[in-house]
């Protein structure tokens, strides 16, 4: 009896201490791999950040209009954004490399899926950028302009729009990646349904008397402005 | 130029040469025409009478029977040349400052034909213009046919407060920059040489059958080539009113991109230029029309206050911290001591110059900005000139110039050094 169960614990313990040592090899080329990715990141990210500022990157993209892309890049400097985002994606490499040694068919999977899945992160990253630019853009505008249409809340305007062109893009880019599903256009069209009812209810009820009198004044300015503007010319 | 018809071609056989052409460009204007064709019509018959001359209107396919209308009040007293000029759906779209939609295209029509005819001057004149005389073609075409001028602008009768872009903006910033004391630099009707005719021919880009001129309205160029310049005194300016007019903030934005834009093809031309000069004038000379008005200032004063508390993101890019602590001071002024100062008032101008050159943010955004700063200005200029005599408005006027031309030092060190020197 007792030989017997030494027997199984020997049997036991031979197959943990082969599958350890089976798992040793590739456990030690992941830890390698991801050093060696990591070198190569850090080697990278000097190479490109010390290339970019030798060519006075962050300079040259303002010159060519990019200039929002400081404001948003850590340190305000492009170039360390452009070296931080090649820096991880050696170490993203990397980390698969390393796990593809750990267990191939694992790997195998894990890779097709992911691959599977990279058109939809890149759309949904395309979609956010181009939705935050946009929404910088217009809010922009939006102040601007109502800044010299002497708008007393033209800061509370350019904020709704920023963050309506925001809500707009994120609930995109949710549906690209699969996140959410209806409820991600369920819960958008109801917030965005919500604030044009709300605006209408404040318009139409709550501020009635507020937005005739605020129209009256306007008119009443359009005109001084009308009989100025007949004689004078700003240019 | 398109393609020229059979008939015009005819046409130009037929005249030959001429020594003065008019150029008149026209879309949609037979409300306004008759007056421009007879007064270039009782010039040429009285004063230039001695001079060969030819009309032409160049026109952008107007639907209200402009060119027909025109082609009557002529009749045969004066050679016609009637062509057509392309008019490009985005010109169609955007309401120009001056002028008729896609004026650029319309002018260099003009010069073509100008040139085929070998002619000494090319005047052209706005076809919306209600109080043009034969005065006014005679004091255009005689500089450049008697005292061999390049370029001659228009300086009109106008009020003290009239024309403030003008004023506190692009007659000083051209004088400090290029040398030149142009009263209204940005004048609509204007006469040219057959040099500089020939000067903006040669600039043409003979891509098809589309060409695009250098917009002829632009007077830096002239000054940076080296052209003799002049200024005219005219009357006072009336313009039929029109259907869609530009907002102030788009009309700074079209004025400042004509300014701002070459500076950078002429920087090494205007970074040399140290003093101004004055440019040789013509006509009687016109006093500023300094009767009193009573204008609200406040509402300017609000906008720039406005603009301080919503826009200061936007300015903290395009201005110094110097120039941002002296506004801030200026927004705690009570509206009776409002007060605006001349060099901070160009150095402003000058940073926005400079955030346009850098395009430390969109342009149009950029210019558009300046609007409430302009605003603050021209209520601080307005409050201290309301009283004031044409005698106190030209000195006043004068000071301004000369400090944008002390301030040109700061606009040399910022263009060649923006990190190493902020203020």
């Amino acid at each position: 009896m007792s030989s017997q169960i030494n027997g199984v614990f020997s049997q036991a313990s031979a197959r943990i201490a082969k599958s350890v040592a089976d798992f040793l090899p590739g456990l030690l080329a992941f830890v390698l791999t991801l050093a060696f990715s990591a070198l190569l990141a850090f080697i990278a990210r000097r190479m490109i950040r010390g290339f970019l500022r030798g060519i006075d990157f962050d300079q040259r993209l303002k010159q060519w209009g990019f200039s929002e892309l400081a404001e948003w890049s850590p340190a305000h400097s492009p170039s360390l954004l452009i070296a931080a985002i090649t820096y991880w994606l050696i170490i993203l490499v990397g980390v698969l490399i390393g796990i593809s040694a750990l267990d191939a068919s694992l790997t195998q999977v894990l890779v097709l899926r992911l691959f599977n899945y990279v058109p939809h992160v890149l759309a949904a990253i395309l979609i956010v950028t181009v939705g935050f630019f946009l929404a910088r853009f217009f809010a922009r505008s939006v102040l601007i302009s109502a800044v010299n249409m002497q708008v007393q809340s033209a800061r509370l305007l350019s904020l709704g729009v920023k963050w309506l062109v925001m809500l707009l893009a994120g609930a995109m880019a949710l549906e690209h990646l699969g996140i959410g599903g209806d409820i991600v256009q369920l819960s958008f069209g109801i917030l965005f349904g919500g604030i044009v009812l709300a605006l209408a209810l404040a318009v139409g009820l709550g501020s009635k008397d507020m937005v005739s009198r605020s129209l009256e004044r306007q008119a009443e300015r359009s005109a001084d402005e009308e009989e100025i503007a007949g004689r004078f010319h700003h240019l | 130029m398109e393609a020229l018809s059979e008939e015009t071609r005819e046409q130009l056989g037929r005249i030959g040469t001429a020594r003065v052409v008019v150029g008149i460009p026209t879309f949609n204007n037979r409300e306004t025409i008759g007056r421009i064709a007879e007064a270039s019509l009782a010039a040429l018959s009285n004063h230039l009478s001695s001079e060969s001359a030819v009309i032409v209107n160049a026109d952008g396919a107007s639907k209200d029977g402009t060119p027909e209308h025109l082609r009557e009040v002529i009749g045969e007293k004066v050679p016609l040349i009637q062509v057509r000029y392309p008019m490009y759906p985005v010109r169609r779209l955007s309401a120009p400052l001056a002028g008729v939609p896609g004026r650029q295209e319309a002018a260099g029509t003009i010069f073509a034909l100008a040139k085929q005819l070998g002619a000494g001057v090319c005047a052209v004149f706005d076809a919306d213009l209600e109080s043009v005389t034969p005065e006014w073609i005679e004091r255009m075409v005689a500089p450049v046919l008697e005292d061999g001028i390049d370029l001659v602008v228009p300086c009109y009768l106008r009020h003290k407060f009239d024309g403030m872009i003008n004023n506190g903006i692009v007659s000083p910033f051209l004088r400090a920059l290029y040398g030149k004391r142009l009263r209204q630099p940005v004048g609509a009707d204007l006469s040219f040489s057959a040099r500089l005719v020939d000067f903006y021919a040669a600039q043409e880009n003979s891509s098809g059958d589309a060409p695009s001129f250098a917009d002829p309205w632009d007077t830096v160029p002239v000054i940076a080539n080296g052209f003799r310049i002049g200024q005219s005194f005219l009357g006072p300016r009336a313009v039929h009113p029109r259907e869609v007019s530009p907002d102030l903030s788009d009309t700074l934005r079209q004025v400042l991109t004509t300014v701002f834009d070459p500076l950078e093809r002429t920087a090494s031309f205007w970074q040399k230029v140290r003093s101004s000069e004055d440019v040789p004038w013509f006509g009687p000379a016109l006093a500023v029309d300094a009767e009193h008005v009573d204008i609200n200032i406040k509402r300017m004063i609000d906008s720039f206050r406005l603009g301080c508390q919503d826009l200061a993101g936007i300015w903290n890019v395009i201005l110094p911290p110097a120039t941002l602590l002296d506004l801030r001071r200026m927004l705690r002024l009570p509206d009776g001591e409002f007060c605006f100062h001349d060099e901070v008032w160009a150095r402003t101008v000058y940073d926005f110059a400079l955030g346009y050159h850098q395009r430390v943010i969109g342009r149009d955004h950029l210019l558009k900005a300046l609007t409430p700063l302009y605003l603050g200005w021209v209520a601080s200029f307005v409050k201290e000139l309301q009283d004031a005599n044409a005698e106190q408005v030209e000195q006043r006027q004068e000071r301004l110039s000369r400090q944008f031309e002390t301030q040109k030092r700061y606009l040399i060190s910022r263009w060649r050094w923006p990190d190493r020197f902020s203020p």
